[in-house]
């Protein structure tokens, strides 16, 4: 049992050491250039408020603002709205919606730069992305909107918008704050997100927040939708669809002609109520019985076939619910972790437990335990598909293996030594207490 | 390295021990799994230990993975307590269900429709299909 403390000691220390290291190099300035960014940019918005506000002026002669009106006011998990109005004759109308909601999103940059044909290694972070954000776009482009969802995977959501025309319509996550950190392979072993580099301007954050639209949304459905029908006389009618399991709180809804002629914004309030919760992190709202229930049977699946059940847990949860692959595995982690601490104990008490073997190589694993997590969100949802795909059929190969006969004629021959070995184990134990 | 185990030693490879579980560590920390059925062959034909000595050792070194997983997960942001607080008393009740059922059905019938479920579980998401 000596041993065993020490282990444990050593252990904890080197984990104590890991995470004070990672805290001081990488949280640390993390702060102070947040701040100099935030300070940056005041000046520079304060600026922009002028010439915008001279614009405004002008364009308003020009063109007038459109009236919006919508038949609700309240949803309850999810639901449609008709949102109708009087737009200057003859220009299309885009309705842009947004969730008061926010959530994570992020972005590694690691294509080759068409310019300096390098690459970059640049994480884009924000916190600020709408939990829910969708632009409407006039019902005659749903040709060039179908093109784009044909484009698959590879479609960008700027060139989506131009095509649309909808680029006048973005503007809330435009402005959202993003950090850029400079990952560096070796940042990335001791496992820190790299060096936080200064704000990017105006124009560059509108750029890198319409990657992250797309990282966070993912298909050209969940941010455009078809449906304004505009009428020559100038007013329009669409249904803006809140869809289940979408963030509650309040919806924005403003309709735009152009940049600078838009609606008031209206909005809407979008409620859930038992079963249904949401997950602030995940920005998803759901039915809490589903993955209770998916986790129960998955469990009791996983225990039967002698593997946790983390490998079907996580691909599941990612590909049933629109939930980050991030928070998944984050959560998921955790659950399994008692399970172990059990199983531990119940050896442990008969002495089933090799702690040299067992901590020597656990000690290596918490270094790779510490690295793991980090490299999560440099990956897309796609690419944790594709690996998933594969760790599976190396899993499955594993479990095929076990069922050969001649696994099978060993594997008996183990059991029966494993029994005999507990009983003894046992008996040892009862004969210690009395 | 040199590990005694109810009275018998056994001669381990500590080097090929610790590679492996560092990578098998670094892959199921980023996925967000246990490990244990990468473990267990690498600790049985990689390091050619008996599986008496495997079956509590192996868990001993995934729970040190896991735990530091579950700290690093939640500094980076990744942890969803309300998800957590659905999902972690099913994990519980399965844990005690598990059990019963296993008296009653051949863990050759389940891996069978493991095997079968995982492979088509991969090809979509392999995006076969």
């Amino acid at each position: 049992m000596k041993r065993f403390w020490v282990s444990v000691i050593i252990a904890l220390s080197a984990t104590v050491f890991m995470l004070y290291q990672n805290g001081a190099f990488a949280e640390k300035p993390k702060e102070t250039k947040a701040q100099a960014a935030k300070e940056e940019k005041k000046p520079a918005a304060k600026a922009e408020q002028k010439p915008e506000a001279k614009q405004e002026e002008k364009k308003v002669e020009a063109l007038a603002a459109p009236t919006i009106q919508t038949d609700k006011t309240s949803l309850n998990n999810g639901g449609t709205v008709t949102v109708t109005g009087t737009a200057p004759a003859g220009k299309p109308v885009y309705i842009e919606v947004w969730g008061e909601k926010k959530v994570r999103a992020s972005r590694f940059d690691a294509d080759v730069d068409k310019e300096t044909g390098k690459r970059p290694y640049i994480l884009y972070m924000t916190y600020e992305m709408p939990a829910y954000y969708k632009i409407f776009v006039p019902k005659d482009k749903k040709e060039d909107f179908e093109k784009i969802k044909k484009e698959g995977k590879k479609w960008a959501y700027s060139k989506a918008l131009k095509d649309l025309g909808a680029d006048i319509a973005y503007s809330i996550p435009a402005k959202v704050k993003i950090d850029r950190y400079q990952a560096t392979l070796m940042g990335s072993i001791i496992g820190s997100r790299g060096e936080l580099l200064p704000a990017m301007d105006e124009k560059e954050n509108k750029k890198r927040s319409m990657q992250l639209v797309k990282a966070r949304f993912r298909s050209p459905g969940n941010v455009l939708a078809p449906t304004v029908e505009v009428t020559p006389d100038g007013t329009y009618k669409a249904e803006v669809k809140i869809p289940k399991g979408s963030a509650p709180g309040k919806y924005t809804i403003v309709a735009v002609v152009d940049k600078n002629a838009k609606s008031q914004p209206v909005s809407i309030e979008n409620s859930i109520s038992f079963p249904n919760v949401y997950l602030t992190n995940a920005g998803t709202s759901l039915n809490l019985f589903g993955p209770f229930l998916l986790t129960l049977g998955i469990v009791i699946f996983g225990v039967l076939m002698g593997a946790g059940g983390g490998f079907i847990m996580n691909p599941l949860l990612v590909s049933i619910w629109p939930l980050p692959h991030t928070v998944v595995a984050g959560t998921v982690m955790p659950t399994v972790l008692f399970s172990q601490g059990s199983g531990i104990y119940n050896y442990s008490k008969i002495k089933f437990i090799s702690w040299k073997l067992g901590v020597a190589i656990g000690l290596a694993m918490v270094a790779g335990g510490f690295i793991g997590p980090k490299l999560t969100e440099l990956i897309t949802l796609s690419q944790f598909k594709f690996v998933f795909g594969w760790i599976l059929l190396i899993l499955a190969a594993l479990m095929f293996w076990q069922t050969t006969p001649g696994y099978i004629a060993k594997n008996k021959k183990e059991q029966a030594i494993i029994k005999e070995f507990k009983k003894k184990a046992e008996e040892a134990a009862k004969a210690k207490q009395s | 390295m040199i590990v005694e185990f109810w009275g018998h030693e056994f001669k381990v490879n500590i080097v090929l021990g610790c590679i492996g579980g560092f990578l098998i560590a670094i892959v199921s920390s980023m996925f967000g799994f246990g490990g244990g059925p990468f473990m267990v062959p690498l600790m049985t034909v990689g390091l050619g230990l008996p599986m008496y000595v495997v079956v509590g050792s192996s868990l001993l070194a995934i729970f040190f993975n896991t735990l530091m997983g579950t700290m690093r997960h939640y500094q980076f942001g990744n942890f969803d307590l309300l998800f957590f607080l659905i999902m972690f008393p099913a994990a519980i009740l399965g844990g005690f269900i598990a059990p019963q059922i296993a008296k009653r059905v051949s863990p050759l019938t389940v891996k069978r429709v493991a095997v079968v479920g995982l492979v088509l579980l991969a090809l979509n998401l392999l995006g076969v299909y």
